[in-house]
């Protein structure tokens, strides 16, 4: 062979480049800002974050003043916890409610699957605000729900659904998020090999049994994947608290770097919690990435 | 325990639960469930904007007041809202243009490419994936006030913080299409003489329309969606596109209005789907290793 | 895929690491003064520490010598946009488009949902024309040149308002100011939701602590206001405390708050109540004039109720409107400015938005005989003497504030 079938990597490279540039360049560069801004100074007229520049001259007080209050017994400790909590809660939902459907849609729905997928794929088409919009008219006082729940005036139901109802918020994440759950479980299961399945049950396992030890493990790579991709934008989320419930019971994270962002003399909080979020999403995604690896099948 | 059934147990409920070739009624109710759940507060709302009085939650009659009809606080009188929607469609427009083709040549160099860098750009791609978009409108935020660069906070800033954010999506579904189509076809090209790059540009780039199309439309949709950075990085109202508005009359006192913008804006949408799709099944007529349907549109995701 | 030689891909070297680990600290300082030259010059804020306006010592703020006054007698510029930064519903829209027909140009209000996030904008460089200030800012508006003087030639309406307002304590010689509402803070509710008379309980105030309105309460969203509200129904007159006795106090009644009814915290009493959401909050006087236009159909305004202390001994303040520096139509931002303070457009906007302005034509017989405002809400009209002996929220020192800030951040993240 004269030719050498593996070019060199320059054309690789030089097709990359502009992408690694721009992620470089509005990606991880504006992290760096971030932490120059936590360590920074402060205006002393407008108490507006001043970012230094050189590490060497970082100055840990901001940080260590979130820092000190984030243990437990801290006074962020409940927003903090109460994110996790609500996150967790939310994507374990999510997950019950995706998987049946994801599975129903990719396997069983036979002549509707066109049909099903394009109402699944709605969502993502209707602006998020819209449907949460939606809800909130549909939880009002006087809305939807306590109407359909006091049965036309039978019961006197009078429930305040939007005054900082932590299952409120926990509902409100879930149906914000699902759509982003059910997609990539729909691309995952349509993938699986129905002989397994099928063996399965040929040799003799009870439907419950199958699903359990032969479904889920094949399955495990996908929801692993579709839980992250769902749960780890939500630990940013504050706009959903702030329709749903304006109340500080059940304030999250997302709640603590937005007040804080634009008030003087906060933004270096903001920036610390930004970190630590930060922190917080980026562990599990390269434990993840190390992990598919390892396996070396191609995942998104 | 036998599996088998004899045909006296298959009548009855407890047989029916053991048929293993049942039609899955359970899982089709929790479906048709979730559809209901996820759509109906949707198509209540858009049935609102059609609403006579100034209510949101009292349904006062048909009319088109809010979105013509009304002189000052229809979507067609209220300059506001104009530019609202204008916005949003601006800037759809210039973050697809750019997210599209950057996630694309991104995907593909990294795919061939050997390497350890490569692989960690995969991994910071894949972060900016599932990275909270508060914290990269925090970070952009920061550096457009910090620096001093040639845009300043308003549709420069939020374009880049769009593309920087969608990035991830072109980039993915190519990767996955990629290894889905294999190279033995470029290979077989520059086997027949084509160097790389025209191998590439003829061959494979056409295989991957049908990716690039599904991640076309699927950036569109998301960015015309988009709040968080949008807020962050707007200077005032009139960069303010669409979400914003609705986030911020929300929390005020909204009219119909607000629901009819919000309904024009998911015509845009699944028009913008529709033509994408139409568009998919003309590209892959004479495609016969791609199913067709919209199932795999879909399933490009 | 094999792995030749047992040689991990994943595992940098220890040479390389240290390799890599040694360029990364060799190259940050140079990346930050590559960064420090790219820095945005920030104003010249390192000169004199903020003057704080009080009542009793009032301030003439000096005008820099780069920031003059436009001059007298200039044509207002044409086929311009207006650019106001406001919060949102707080203009009347046919305010706006009288001026618009009446000089032919197009107006932009933005908004914001406060203060904090307002000034950051304002110091990023927009345009904005007119802000609605408060004089909590005013140093830190005038010192870090953010505002424009005024030419009072443009500004003849000025004698429709209260005389006050030309030699305010916190602006003296109305140098940048005008003055644009008036508003006390107190306690509104619903009848029909709170059927107490919270008017005529001893300690109003503690009304928003009593568990039996649990999940109907809320209090307005700026830490300034409160906690000033806390200090009050402890007894505290110094609104602007700087004891840290009395903020640790303030923080430990904020958490009784949290625990006893649950408040919301938000500015959207004057939608939230009419539609029921809330029943008994903390509220502006405008707002609850604001919320007779949002009450359904079939529901009277005699369920709306107000009540702020009788002797003015409450939080009454005004806000503002200032020509900002930044922007590019000076002369119709003079001209918008003397517009709204005309009575007719001042009336006409007090009724769009529910706040009142202070205007010599208009007092509280006027406003209830013209049945402009109902007779339960006649609590909410703003007398001219609540200025002698109300306390203000004034603008605090940077340690202080921080302070204040740390405590409401506290509350807010529904901590302890």
């Amino acid at each position: 062979m004269s030719r050498s079938r593996e070019p060199s990597n320059r054309l690789w490279t030089a097709l990359a480049a502009p992408g690694i540039g721009w992620l470089l360049l509005f990606f991880l560069a504006p992290l760096y800002v971030v932490l120059a801004i936590v360590f920074g100074q402060r205006d002393p007229l407008f108490r507006t974050a001043v970012p230094v520049w050189n590490p060497l001259q970082w100055d840990p007080t901001q940080f260590n003043y979130v820092l000190r209050r984030i243990g437990p017994g801290g006074v962020y400790f409940p927003a903090l916890a109460r994110t996790v909590v609500y996150v967790g809660l939310a994507s374990i939902l999510c997950l019950c409610i995706a998987f049946p459907v994801a599975y129903y849609v990719s396997r069983l729905a036979g002549r509707w699957q066109g049909l099903l997928i394009a109402l699944l794929i709605a969502p993502f088409w209707i602006s998020y605000m819209m449907r949460m919009l939606a809800w909130v008219n549909l939880l009002q006082n006087d809305g939807l729900v306590n109407k359909i729940l006091s049965f036309g005036g039978l019961f006197d139901v009078n429930v305040d659904w939007l005054t900082g109802q932590p299952v409120v918020v926990v509902l409100g994440l879930a149906y914000g998020y699902v759509p982003y759950m059910v997609l990539p479980l729909y691309a995952g299961l349509d993938r699986l090999s129905q002989s397994m399945l099928e063996a399965s049950r040929d040799l003799g396992a009870s439907r419950v049994s199958s699903f359990v030890r032969v479904t889920l493990p094949m399955c495990r790579p996908t929801m692993l994947a579709a839980v992250l991709l769902t749960c780890l934008p939500m630990l940013g989320d504050y706009f959903t608290n702030d329709l749903l419930s304006a109340s500080p019971k059940t304030a999250m994270v997302g709640n603590l770097i937005n007040d804080s962002v634009q008030a003087p003399g906060q933004t270096g909080q903001a920036g610390a919690f930004v970190m630590l979020v930060l922190v917080a999403t980026v562990l599990p995604m390269i434990y993840y990435v190390r992990v598919t690896l390892r396996g070396d099948e191609v995942r998104t | 325990m036998s599996v088998l059934t004899s045909a006296k147990d298959i009548r009855g409920p407890v047989g029916w639960y053991r048929d293993p070739w049942r039609k899955p009624r359970v899982l089709a109710g929790i479906t048709i469930a979730y559809l209901a759940w996820s759509l109906l507060p949707v198509l209540i709302a858009v049935m609102f904007s059609f609403n006579d009085g100034r209510s949101r939650t009292n349904w006062q009659g048909f009319s088109f007041r809010w979105y013509w009809g009304d002189e000052t606080r229809s979507v067609w009188h209220d300059a506001s809202l104009h530019t609202a929607l204008l916005q949003t469609l601006k800037l759809g427009l210039i973050a697809t243009l750019i997210t599209v083709p950057l996630g694309v040549l991104f995907a593909i160099g990294i795919d061939r490419w050997r390497g350890r860098l490569p692989s960690g750009a995969n991994v910071l791609m894949l972060i900016s994936f599932v990275i909270p978009e508060v914290l990269l409108a925090v970070a952009l935020l920061f550096v457009v006030t910090s620096l001093a660069l040639p845009f300043g906070l308003g549709t420069s800033a939020q374009v880049v913080g769009l593309v920087t954010y969608q990035i991830a999506y072109p980039a993915v579904l190519v990767r996955a299409r990629l290894a889905t189509i294999g190279r033995q076809y470029e290979e077989a090209a520059m086997d027949l003489g084509a160097s790389q790059l025209e191998s590439l540009r003829r061959v494979t780039l056409p295989m991957l329309m049908p990716a690039i199309f599904a991640s076309t439309v699927l950036v569109f949709a998301d960015v015309i969606d988009d709040f968080v950075l949008v807020r962050y990085l707007s200077s005032g109202s009139a960069t303010e596109p669409v979400s914003v508005k609705i986030y911020n009359t929300a929390r005020a006192a909204p009219t119909p209005a607000l629901n009819a913008l919000a309904t024009l804006l998911l015509l845009a949408a699944f028009v913008a789907v529709v033509v994408g799709y139409l568009v998919f099944r003309r590209m892959t007529r004479n495609d016969t290793t791609t199913d067709r349907g919209i199932g795999a549109f879909a399933g490009e995701m | 895929m094999p792995v030749p030689n047992g040689y991990d891909r994943g595992r940098p070297s220890r040479r390389q690491f240290l390799q890599r680990a040694a360029i990364l600290a060799a190259g940050a300082p140079a990346l930050g003064a590559f960064l420090a030259a790219c820095s945005k010059p920030g104003p010249a804020s390192s000169g004199p520490s903020l003057t704080i306006a009080k009542p009793d010592s009032p301030v003439k703020w000096p005008i820099a010598d780069d920031n003059k006054p436009i001059g007298d007698n200039l044509p207002p510029e044409r086929g311009a946009t207006l650019k106001i930064y406001n919060y949102a519903d707080y203009l009347s829209p046919q305010a706006i488009k009288q001026f618009e027909d009446r000089y032919g140009v197009k107006i932009e209000v933005s908004t914001f949902n406060d203060g904090d996030e307002a000034i950051t904008k304002l110091r990023s460089g927009v345009d904005f024309d007119i802000y609605n200030a408060n004089y909590t800012e005013i140093s830190r508006l005038v010192t870090g040149g953010l505002v424009r003087p005024l030419n009072h030639s443009y500004l003849p309406n000025i004698t429709n308002v209260w005389p006050s307002f030309t030699n305010p304590w916190y602006d003296q010689g109305w140098q940048y100011t005008v003055p644009y509402t008036i508003y006390t803070t107190g306690i509104g509710w619903r009848t029909d939701q709170v059927p107490a008379d919270i008017g005529k309980l001893s300690n109003p105030y503690a009304s928003l602590w009593d568990p039996a309105y649990k999940d109907k309460t809320a209090i307005i969203d700026d830490f300034h206001t409160a906690m000033a509200m806390v200090l009050l129904k402890e007894g505290i007159t110094d609104v602007n405390t700087s004891s840290a006795d009395d903020l640790k106090m303030v923080g430990e009644q904020l958490t009784a708050l949290g625990k006893a009814t649950s408040p919301k915290v938000t500015i959207t009493m004057y939608s939230d109540m009419p539609a029921g959401q809330i029943g008994l909050c903390q509220m502006w006087s405008g707002d609850i004039i604001n919320a007779q236009s949002y009450l359904p159909e079939g529901v009277g305004t005699e369920i709306l109720q107000y009540w702020f202390p009788q002797d003015g001994k409450g939080l009454v303040d005004n806000d503002m409107l200032v020509t900002l520096k930044g922007g590019k139509n000076p002369v119709l931002a003079h001209l918008f400015l003397n517009h709204m303070l005309d009575p007719a457009v001042a009336k006409e906007n007090f009724s769009a938005i529910g706040y009142q302005p202070p205007q010599n034509s208009i007092t509280a017989d006027t406003l209830v005989a013209e049945e402009f405002i109902p007779e339960n809400l006649r609590s909410a009209i703003v007398k001219p003497e609540y200025f002698d002996t109300g306390y203000r929220l004034l603008e605090l020192d940077t340690t202080n504030e921080d302070a204040w800030r740390n405590v409401w951040n506290a509350f807010n993240s529904g901590g302890s």
